[in-house]
């Protein structure tokens, strides 16, 4: 399945990019994608990472369908 | 009727402080959150927010359904600005309308805690030695 990746903050940074689509095995989850993520930008294993799976909140369990968008960033701190 | 925006813009307070008066509400409470000097014992030159913005204007939108279902409030405005801010420049507008005060200033006080926790924004301080991104609190975002 192709996963679109992207990255924001301080883990954007640690990638050296903000997008980084990857290819997985079907019915992958997104703790899967996230060690594929790991393998090919080693320096995201330093931080604290959360996901989100089309613009919702997930976790390393969440299904991850063919197309779906997979965003990685560190806790988040606005306001 | 609420609103949620993310701008690069300078925010205009009072414009946002008196979006929502309307016959039923008796009092708005607006928190007007700004860049501070000093965090931590170090000196901030400036910052930079960061938003994953799809996303932080989904969860802005339903922090305010949360807050209208906790709480005896009509009308929420929330404005987060994005870019470079300097000291002094405000960064994020909260404004809720309700028919007494009491609710407006708890419910405002909840929406920044919960938008500091849960809208996908991240900020990075820029200081004499360097910069870092700043990580939240709470990695669970439930």
């Amino acid at each position: 399945m192709q996963v679109k990746v992207l990255f924001f903050g301080d883990a954007a940074d640690a990638a050296g990019t903000r997008e980084s689509p990857i290819e997985t095995a079907d019915e992958a989850t997104a703790g899967a994608a996230m060690s594929a993520l790991i393998e090919k930008h080693p320096a995201l294993a330093r931080h604290r990472l959360l996901f989100a799976v089309n613009e919702e909140y997930a976790d390393a369990a969440t299904p991850l369908a063919d197309g779906d968008t997979l965003a990685v960033f560190t806790p988040v701190s606005g306001g | 009727m609420d609103h949620v925006e993310l701008t690069t813009d300078p925010i205009d307070i009072g414009a946002a402080a008196r979006r929502f008066v309307s016959d039923e509400c008796g009092a708005t409470v607006t928190l007007d959150g700004y860049v501070r000097r000093y965090t931590r014992g170090r000196e901030t030159e400036y910052l930079v927010y960061e938003a994953y913005e799809p996303m932080a204007l989904k969860e802005m939108e339903k922090l305010i359904e949360r807050a209208k279902a906790e709480f005896e409030i009509s009308h929420v405005g929330i404005v987060h600005r994005l870019g470079k801010l300097e000291i002094g420049e405000t960064s994020v507008v909260i404004s809720v309308a309700a028919p007494h005060r009491r609710a407006a200033f708890a419910a405002c006080e909840w929406l920044i805690k919960e938008l500091k926790r849960t809208v996908p924004i991240w900020k990075k301080e820029v200081y004499a030695g360097g910069e870092e991104w700043i990580e939240g609190e709470t990695p669970e975002p439930r």
